[in-house]
């Protein structure tokens, strides 16, 4: 895998991450699942998770707002799942298993840009845990 | 002037990994005067380069951004936020300090890939493994990152969300979920944790012994039987009651295997810890303490999770 550019993270930003979450609320809507709540809450609750645990594991600090950012970023696989569970339910082999591959694009994609940012080396797997282990409770709410 | 000063400032950055591992608690001087040199050439180096830049920066600011920034009510409120958020943080920074060792913390996580590979192959299997020292570098111990025998935070804390996470799955494959049940299991899981550091701790008080096994040291090798137990839920899920006493019993006699012979390094004796028995009532009281605390283990592994599998 090519390592991606360790400067995509100067500058943070909220405004997309946020928009991807009410996408997926939304998406999740036009389902029949009315979830923000549990949406906004388990990404605050998440993100602050993944800062002190990227704060413990790095040499360098990383600031709450830079977690997010990337995390919100990350989060668009798991849109296009949400948008696909409104055409036709999950459960069942073929939903598991796309809902297998979309929670490991995203936590592959993230803790990718985690590592270049952060500068740590041999660590891309054990930051990528955390967040599929995020990511699947997303996907445990576009799911069930 | 200037890039000789940031050649400097270039050069220099290296000199601090060269010279601070042969001597790491002597050399704290050195570190700092290079912390100066290398902000005060950044800063000589930045001034520079604004002042060409700044000429040209009225110029090219667009009009509706120029407007927003000459206002000065709102230029003193982004100043006033910015100081009042940098405030709030070095509160925050300072006071966090006090309650959590967050450099000691630094240290168990750590850890890279193989490090964790290998230590969750040690749990599984550990009875190939001959060497369980832990390997010291000048009077402080190696990061788990070079030490596969070096105790670490990651596997313990990953371990317990996992765990939680996994709880819930059961409970909802049974029909049994609710979010406020996740909750439960959590604070339950950690009460019991808890409570085993705190007897651990006043057992180890009461036999009067003197060991270098730190309170976090403790709460990462108690956090080592969550894999097992994930290990059997999950196989509890898939295969049902066979599956799960199966695996159980595998992790149960594995992870009191690897209590044993970790904890006899760090409880007993010199002596007993190469294998040579040894007389005295006191060795042999840390011996008992060693064996209850590594039987306690497959015990809190059974009652965490009998009520998982059905």
């Amino acid at each position: 895998m090519k390592p991606a550019d360790g400067s995509i993270m100067n500058e943070t930003d909220l405004t997309g991450p946020i928009l991807f979450c009410v996408a997926l609320g939304a998406t999740l809507l036009l389902a029949g699942k009315i979830q923000f709540g549990y949406v906004y809450g388990m990404s605050a609750i998440g993100c602050l998770g993944i800062h002190a645990l990227l704060n413990l594991m790095s040499s360098a600090g990383v600031s709450y707002g830079c977690v997010a950012s990337v995390l919100g970023y990350c989060l668009l696989p798991m849109v296009i799942l949400s948008s696909c569970a409104i055409f036709f339910s999950l459960q069942g082999t073929f939903g598991t298993m796309s809902a297998l591959v979309i929670v490991g694009w995203c936590s592959l994609s993230a803790s990718k840009i985690f590592i270049s940012a952060l500068d740590m080396e041999g660590q891309q797997l054990l930051v990528a845990y955390p967040c599929a282990l995020l990511y699947g409770l997303f996907a445990l709410l576009t799911v069930f | 002037m200037n890039p000789a000063g940031l050649a400097a400032a270039a050069g220099t950055p290296r000199l601090p990994s060269k010279r601070r591992t042969p001597a790491s608690p002597p050399g704290m001087a050195d570190p700092h005067q290079l912390f100066d040199d290398t902000s005060s050439a950044q800063n000589r180096g930045y001034g520079a380069q604004r002042a060409p830049g700044g000429l040209g920066y009225p110029n090219s600011s667009a009009s509706p951004q120029a407007s927003f920034m000459a206002d000065p009510v709102s230029n003193m409120a982004m100043a006033y936020g910015s100081t009042l958020a940098a405030q709030g943080k070095e509160l925050v920074d300072k006071n966090i300090d006090r309650f959590i060792p967050v450099t000691k913390l630094k240290y168990y996580f750590a850890v890279d890939t193989v490090y964790v590979g290998k230590k969750l192959g040690l749990l599984v299997f550990p009875y190939l493994h001959q060497d369980w020292e832990v390997q010291y570098q000048q009077d402080t111990p190696v990061a788990p990152r070079f030490d596969v025998n070096a105790p670490d935070l990651y596997i313990p804390a990953m371990a317990f969300i996992t765990y939680i996470l996994v709880a819930g799955l059961a409970l909802g494959t049974q029909d049994r979920f609710s979010p406020d049940l996740l909750g439960l299991q959590a604070s339950s899981a950690l009460a019991w944790l808890t409570l085993e550091v705190l007897a651990i701790l006043l057992s180890l008080y009461l036999v009067t012994v003197n060991t270098d096994l730190t309170t976090i040291d403790l709460v990462a090798f108690l956090g080592y039987k969550y894999v097992g137990m994930i290990g059997g839920v999950l196989m509890g899920l898939l295969f049902g009651k066979t599956g799960y006493y199966l695996v159980l019993g595998w992790c149960c006699v594995s992870i009191f295997v690897f209590m044993i012979r970790t904890l006899r390094l760090k409880i007993l004796a010199e002596a007993a810890a190469e294998g040579v028995p040894v007389r005295g009532a006191r060795n042999q009281l840390r011996m008992y303490l060693t064996m209850a605390v590594a039987a306690a283990q497959p015990l809190l592994m059974y009652w965490l999770t009998f009520h998982l599998v059905r």
